[in-house]
C-alpha cells in the first residue's frame, strides 16, 4: 500500500493505492489520525484501493469517529469498485460522507 | 496421443502452509479470487469469497496467534464440481464460539465485522478444536442460473 499526502489550502487529502489489510492498515491509521491533527478537514481518496479488508473498514469507522469527537471532518471520495463492494457488503456506507469526486469532496461544508 | 493419468485429480485440490503474518495474505488472496473465478463465480462473487477466506485469515492471526508472526496456518481448498471447500488449521489458541458472531454489528461498530462477513458470504461454516488443531472449515456451492 502506497500512501501520499497533499495540500488544498486548509483541507489535507490522503491518497491510498493498493491493498488496505491486517498488515497495512495500521499505517493507514497512523498516517490519517496524524493528518487530523493538523487540519480541521482531511479528504481521503479510495479510487486506487484494490482490497479493502474489515481492519480497513475499522479504520475508517474509528477515524471518522475521532474526527466527530474533535469538531472535525473526514470525507471519502472516488470510491473504487472493490471499495464499492465491501461498504455495501458490510453495510457502512451510509455512516460516512461519500462523494464521486475531489472537487465535491472539498466543496463539502 | 497419450491417455490420461489415472493418478490425476479429477478437481483441483490446492494446498498452502503459511507464517501467520499478514504479509503472506495478499499472496493467499492472489489465488483464491483466481480460484473461485474458475469455478464460475462472477467477479463480485469471487471478491466476497475471497474476503471471507480473507478474514478467516486475520482472524487466525489476530486471535489465535495474537499478532505473533510465527504461527503456522496450514489451508486447503478442494473444488469437488460447482463447490469450493476451503480448511484452515493453526495450532493458536482455539476461538470462543460462544461469541463467533454472538451480536449484531452495529453500522458505526469499529470493529467485529470479519466473523459476519465469512457468515453471510459462505454457504457453511464451521469451528471445530481437533487433537490436529483448531479447524475451520467453509464452503460454497454455486448456483448456476438458466
Amino acid at each position: 500500500m502506497k500512501i501520499s499526502i497533499r495540500d488544498a489550502g486548509e483541507i489535507k487529502i490522503v491518497e491510498i493505492e493498493g491493498d488496505v489489510d491486517l498488515g497495512t492498515s495500521p499505517d493507514l491509521r497512523r498516517t490519517l489520525f496524524d493528518a487530523l491533527l493538523h487540519t480541521s478537514k482531511v479528504a481521503l481518496n479510495l479510487g486506487a484501493i484494490r482490497y479493502i479488508d474489515s481492519s480497513g473498514i475499522a479504520t475508517l469507522i474509528e477515524v471518522l469517529k475521532h474526527s466527530q469527537s474533535r469538531n472535525k471532518e473526514f470525507v471519502l471520495f472516488g470510491l473504487s469498485p472493490a471499495v464499492q463492494h465491501v461498504f455495501h457488503l458490510t453495510h457502512v456506507i451510509r455512516i460516512f460522507q461519500v462523494f464521486q469526486t475531489e472537487e465535491e469532496a472539498l466543496a463539502s461544508a | 496421443m497419450s491417455s490420461p493419468n489415472p493418478s490425476a485429480p479429477s478437481c483441483l485440490h490446492l494446498k498452502f502452509a503459511m507464517p501467520s503474518d499478514p504479509r503472506y495474505l495478499p499472496v493467499v488472496r492472489g489465488a483464491i479470487g483466481p480460484l473461485a473465478s474458475a469455478i464460475g463465480w462472477d467477479e463480485s462473487d469471487c471478491l466476497s469469497i475471497t474476503l471471507a477466506l480473507d478474514e478467516a485469515l486475520a482472524n487466525i492471526i489476530r486471535h489465535a496467534y495474537h499478532n505473533r508472526a510465527d504461527g503456522l496456518i496450514e489451508l486447503e481448498c478442494r473444488t469437488s464440481g460447482d463447490e469450493l471447500e476451503v480448511t484452515l488449521l493453526d495450532h493458536g489458541d482455539a476461538p470462543d464460539k460462544t461469541k463467533i458472531c454472538a451480536r449484531a454489528v452495529a453500522c458505526d461498530q469499529i470493529g467485529g465485522r470479519g466473523t459476519h462477513i465469512i457468515k453471510e458470504v459462505m454457504d457453511t461454516v464451521s469451528y471445530q478444536e481437533t487433537p490436529a488443531g483448531n479447524r475451520f472449515v467453509a464452503t460454497k456451492r454455486l448456483r448456476r442460473t438458466l
